[in-house]
């Protein structure tokens, strides 16, 4: 079988071919179509510069030759094959290698400031440079994450969670580059390894290794709030850690029997929790009811939901990543595994602009960049670090971050495609 | 109706109404009627002739012979005794009657002209007009050649040479000229049809293929449904009758003289009931064997013989066979016993030298670990940070995290001391509790006599978070925790009965179990609900009663030395490491022997290990592996445990012939720890 009847199509009128079918080589390949498609346009419009193309196949990234593909995929070669083409995704541009003190644990960008949180029991505020603005300390344990309240141009509002059972909430004021505890928020009784900040930015929830979830208030007050069990605690010792006015618990959530590894907001009074006791739970953040388990089979590091897609990325202490539809009532059902790491996938995080991409970072030293399209090989290997990558995050402006054992953050500029975004 | 069986004769008259207007060429021919040989003169006189009869009888056969008229009778073929009364005999061709002719001879009559006339043998009477024809010469001579069997033509040869016209030769000239018809050069329509409807039929299934012939003769078996157990199928259990014994020299018609018997013998024997004889018979000599005499008990004997055959008890011996591959127990495929740890997730580095010994906290948030280098760390599980590093006197022979969720203590075995740390890992809440709980202290007013030394920690050791160290007199090879974390024991390498020292923490008191040694002390065990103590000696593990004070059980492993002990989190079931690489499960309920000894490991065992929740346990090796077996503990007592080996992990390098030296497992997740001798510590899950 040397030819293959296929009929060519796109999203993006500028690279539109027409709509006829094409007999192409069977062992083509995504080079060998993209010139092909580049002829046709070439033939039409003089002023056509060459581009890259990638293929979907049946909504599955071409990466073999054609006829494997198909093959692969159960498709009959008889009929014509629907193949579609996007401008092909450039690389990651490796921008910035932001030097720490020691592993970075958590990583949040906005489009101003980076803000990580290391062992070293600090947070820190970086420019998107890679110039160190700030740095926070006032833990005493190691930082295990951190995230970003509010911006305004004047003061932004700031959390850091650390092994030492509490979170702070800072205020930094950019003006004077003066950084103010504002909030202790204590409660939990152990490491709290997460924290996610809800789309109002009044509240905030927090998990923690005591098996608890917590919500607590972002609005910064001035009252202290009342601490029950300060009783059996040493007087002068309180006094001497008090960092900023004690905040206690608005609702804790208790479920889950193990400790909770990640949380996260995926509506407005839903809370997504991943934990060690195997399960993914849902929570009414307002009534604080359990609303549905999602139930695996390995201890989940890490989670991610894109309301893009309506759907949840977890790490787990395997080497897959698996996509699940939290709104499935029938509950655990894995959509999709993408599996190439070699190593515990630590961290996984979404793109807050593609439906179909998010980035992995795992044990075996790589990030990794996936499109759910194509499920068997990751888009691109970030393959700098040269420890574990414990964090990884992917900011509106196209910005991939990654921090790790080796002490250091890699940014990566990764150009969102305008005309494939648009479609 | 003759032309249709004899050969071609182009204008042959199928009857014979009109004979005189054709020639009738000579020939044979069938007669329907009589189905006899029929012969057609060479005049055209068609008659049947039998070979035996001899008779004319044709209808017509009459006038053609004699009268000159044509007095043909008309009645056709119909029996002539229809006409027996009537005077005429038939119709001639104008319808007028034929008259008989008139018979009046009497017998004389008939005879005289038998004897006058000469021509009496040669006349005949034509049944039809009734008249009298006298055969003439060739008549005669025709006849006596069909009663000679041959052909009635004089002039046929019936042998003479066969020309073959259709040969297989081709001629040069055709049989026929006549030109190849359309329908031998064109595509039949009708075969085609035939064809597609068979092919048709084929497609649908409706023609099967022919079954292959069966070559095999079926006979019916008559025995088939026979039960083998009935009485008449016995016979197929065919017991051979036992053997006679075979004469011997006694019953030789010219015995040896030793055996024939004297006379007193001779008498004996006959006063002898007939039962109590030794021979049923008196050997005797006879001169030559023609001198023997019948014997005159044969039938009787025969019969004997007989009934003893008919009466002798058999009975069939059945041999068991058993394969002996299913007496090996079936056991599931590791496959279907998951989760266990199948692959290196972390590796923890730090150590400089050989990790000894490793702990874990109950949380499962936190592992210790000690080394020869001198030093304990302590490492988040999840990430494989160092979080803490403790340098000490001395090399870490054993350390262990206090068991009870509520207390943050960790005993570590350096040297002479054991030494109660506080990492301040944690709940702060908890690691001041424990703090607290340790300084609530209050030395007892009269000092009691004790094996060892407790002392408060100096504030630099307070620092490092050391609080307490309990100076022993020889170095602690060991220390355990029990359950409730407030005791704990250590072993000391020592030869005497100082060897296992209990201590309480809350009363800093410790004792000696032991009034005396039993041998070398490998390793002591906590039970971890009941008041058990297990000490494992070189080849014994014995367990003590502490409420009752009393030894209950003595547990061989036939190993020749024991390295390390875990018990099962039930309670009933104990594994033991020995240096000659064998691994022994006992079950307390089962026996003091063990339920199973695993030969797995190729090297010493160092370090085994169980799992709180699932049903793992795990072997630590010189060889440089882990291996992990699913030990089931079934809660019906009357069910033993399944062991099945599940996973060889492998990782540690070997250093100084040094593989895994402690093997540990998570508290709630089924990952492994390991510690080997080339410093690292590594999760498998």
């Amino acid at each position: 079988m040397a030819q293959l009847p296929a009929r060519f199509r796109t999203e993006s009128q500028r690279y539109a071919v027409e709509d006829v079918p094409f007999s192409v080589p069977a062992a083509s390949e995504v080079a060998d179509l993209s010139n092909l498609i580049n002829k046709l346009l070439a033939a039409r419009d003089e002023e056509h510069k060459h581009v890259e193309f990638d293929f979907l196949v049946n909504g599955q990234f071409l990466r073999v030759p054609l006829v494997a593909h198909m093959e692969m995929e159960n498709i009959p070669t008889e009929e014509v094959v629907e193949i579609e083409y996007v401008e092909k995704y450039m690389a990651p541009q490796p921008e910035e290698c932001i030097f720490h003190d020691d592993w970075i644990s958590s990583v949040q960008a906005t489009e101003e400031w980076i803000l990580t949180g290391s062992y070293d029991q600090t947070a820190r505020i970086w420019s998107l440079e890679g110039k160190s603005v700030m740095t926070i300390a006032g833990h005493t344990e190691v930082v295990k994450d951190v995230a970003w309240v509010k911006q305004d141009s004047l003061s932004c509002l700031l959390l850091s969670a650390s092994m030492d059972q509490t979170i702070l909430l800072w205020e930094w004021n950019v003006e004077r580059n003066k950084v103010k505890a504002l909030h202790c928020c204590r409660g939990h009784a152990g490491s709290v390894d997460s924290i996610a900040v809800d789309c109002t930015r009044t509240r905030f929830c927090s998990g923690s290794w005591d098996k608890m979830l917590k919500i607590w208030s972002a609005v910064p007050t001035d009252e202290e709030d009342e601490m029950e069990e300060a009783a059996n605690r040493p007087r002068k010792k309180q006094k001497t850690e008090q960092l900023g006015l004690t905040r206690t618990p608005l609702t804790t959530l208790s479920g889950h029997t193990e400790a909770i590894s990640s949380v996260l907001w995926s509506d407005t009074e839903e809370i997504c929790s991943a934990s060690w006791d195997h399960t993914i739970k849902l929570w009414d953040a307002e009534t604080g009811g359990l609303k549905s388990t999602l139930t695996g089979n390995k201890v989940f590091n890490s989670v991610s939901y894109s309301p893009l897609c309506r759907r949840l990325a977890s790490g787990s202490t395997d080497r897959h990543i698996r996509l699940w539809d939290p709104r499935s009532r029938d509950g655990s059902l894995v959509l999709l595994s993408l599996t190439s790491h070699t190593g515990w996938v630590t961290s996984v995080k979404w793109s807050p602009t593609h439906e179909h991409q998010l980035i992995s970072g795992s044990l075996d030293n790589i990030v990794k960049l996936w499109d759910t399209r194509s499920c068997k090989a990751p888009l691109y290997d970030l393959a700098a670090h040269e420890d574990k990558v414990l964090c990884v995050d992917w900011t509106e402006a196209g910005l991939l971050l990654s921090g790790g054992a080796d002490n250091k953050l890699y940014c990566y500029k990764y150009p969102a495609i305008a005309s494939d975004v648009g479609a | 109706s003759a032309g249709s069986r004899s050969p071609p004769r182009p204008g042959a008259p199928a009857r014979p109404q009109q004979p005189l207007s054709v020639p009738w060429p000579a020939g044979r021919v069938d007669c329907p009627s009589l189905s006899c040989p029929a012969f057609v003169s060479p005049s055209g006189t068609q008659g049947c002739i039998c070979v035996e009869l001899c008779v004319l009888h044709h209808p017509h056969a009459a006038f053609l012979s004699t009268l000159p008229q044509d007095i043909r009778n008309t009645v056709g073929n119909i029996p002539m005794e229809w006409y027996q009364d009537f005077p005429h005999i038939g119709y001639d061709l104008e319808g007028k009657k034929i008259y008989k002719p008139i018979r009046n001879k009497d017998e004389l009559d008939k005879f005289l002209e038998k004897m006058e006339n000469p021509d009496y043998w040669r006349t005949v009477q034509d049944k039809m007009t009734g008249a009298d024809i006298k055969l003439t010469d060739e008549q005669v001579d025709l006849v006596h050649r069909l009663q000679k069997g041959q052909f009635g033509d004089v002039h046929f040869d019936p042998y003479e040479p066969a020309i073959d016209f259709f040969s297989h030769e081709v001629m040069i000239h055709p049989v026929t000229n006549r030109p190849a018809d359309k329908r031998s050069f064109i595509p039949s329509l009708i075969e085609k049809e035939k064809v597609s409807k068979l092919v048709h039929a084929i497609k649908m299934g409706w023609i099967k293929p022919r079954k292959p012939k069966e070559d095999t003769p079926t006979y019916y078996d008559l025995w088939a449904h026979e039960d083998p157990n009935s009485i008449l199928g016995r016979h197929k259990m065919h017991v051979p009758a036992p053997k006679m014994k075979l004469p011997g020299h006694e019953e030789s018609y010219n015995p040896p003289p030793e055996y024939l018997p004297s006379e007193e013998e001779k008498l004996a024997w006959e006063q002898q009931e007939p039962a109590e004889r030794k021979l049923n018979f008196v050997p005797r000599q006879y001169r030559c064997l023609r001198a023997v005499p019948a014997y005159s008990r044969f039938i009787h004997e025969r019969f004997e013989r007989c009934l003893d055959l008919y009466l002798c008890p058999r009975q069939r011996k059945m041999r068991v066979n058993v394969d002996p591959e299913d007496l090996i127990p079936k056991l599931p495929k590791p496959r279907d016993l998951q989760p266990f740890p199948t692959t290196q997730a972390l590796v923890y580095r730090g150590h400089s030298s050989l990790v000894r010994c490793l702990s874990i906290c109950p949380g499962g948030q936190w592992l210790v670990s000690g080394s020869d280098d001198c030093t304990v760390r302590f490492w988040e599980v999840s990430t494989a940070r160092c979080m803490k590093t403790l340098p000490l006197a001395g090399v870490v022979k054993s350390i262990s995290w206090n068991p009870n969720p509520t207390i943050c203590l960790v005993a570590i075995a350096v040297e002479q001391s054991v030494l109660l740390v506080n990492p301040s890992l944690g709940d702060k809440l908890l690691y001041g509790a424990t703090d607290q709980l340790l300084e609530s202290y209050v030395a007892p007013e009269e000092e009691r006599v004790q094996p060892v030394q407790w002392v408060a920690a100096t504030t630099e050791e307070h620092g490092k978070g050391i609080r307490l160290v309990v100076q022993h007199s020889r170095p602690v090879k060991q220390v355990t925790w029990h359950g409730k974390g407030d005791y704990f024991a250590s072993v000391l390498a020592d030869n005497s009965n100082m060897q296992v020292l209990i201590h309480q923490t809350s009363k800093r008191w410790s004792q000696n179990p032991f009034r005396k040694s039993k041998g070398l002390v490998q390793c002591v065990l906590f039970h971890p609900i009941r008041p058990y103590f297990f000490v494992a000696t070189q080849r014994y593990v014995r367990v003590y009663n502490l409420l009752k004070q009393e030894l209950t059980k003595k547990l061989m492993t036939n190993c020749k030395w024991v390295s390390s002990m875990a018990i099962h989190p039930g309670g009933d079931n104990i594994i033991c490491g020995s240096y000659d690489s064998k691994l022994a499960w006992f079950d307390l309920d089962l026996s003091t022997r063990p339920y199973q000894l695993l030969r797995h490991h190729k090297k010493a065992l160092r370090s085994v290990a169980f799992h709180k929740h699932y049903p793992l346990f795990a072997s630590g090796s010189d060889d440089g592996s882990v291996i992990v077996c699913h030990g089931m503990v079934y809660n019906d007592l009357l069910q033993n445990p399944l062991l099945v080996p599940v996973k060889v992990l492998k990782g540690h390098a070997l250093t100084w012939d040094l593989g895994v030296l402690d093997v540990l497992f998570h508290p709630t997740q089924p990952w492994v720890f390991s510690s080997g001798a080339d410093g690292t510590v590594r999760l498998f899950t």
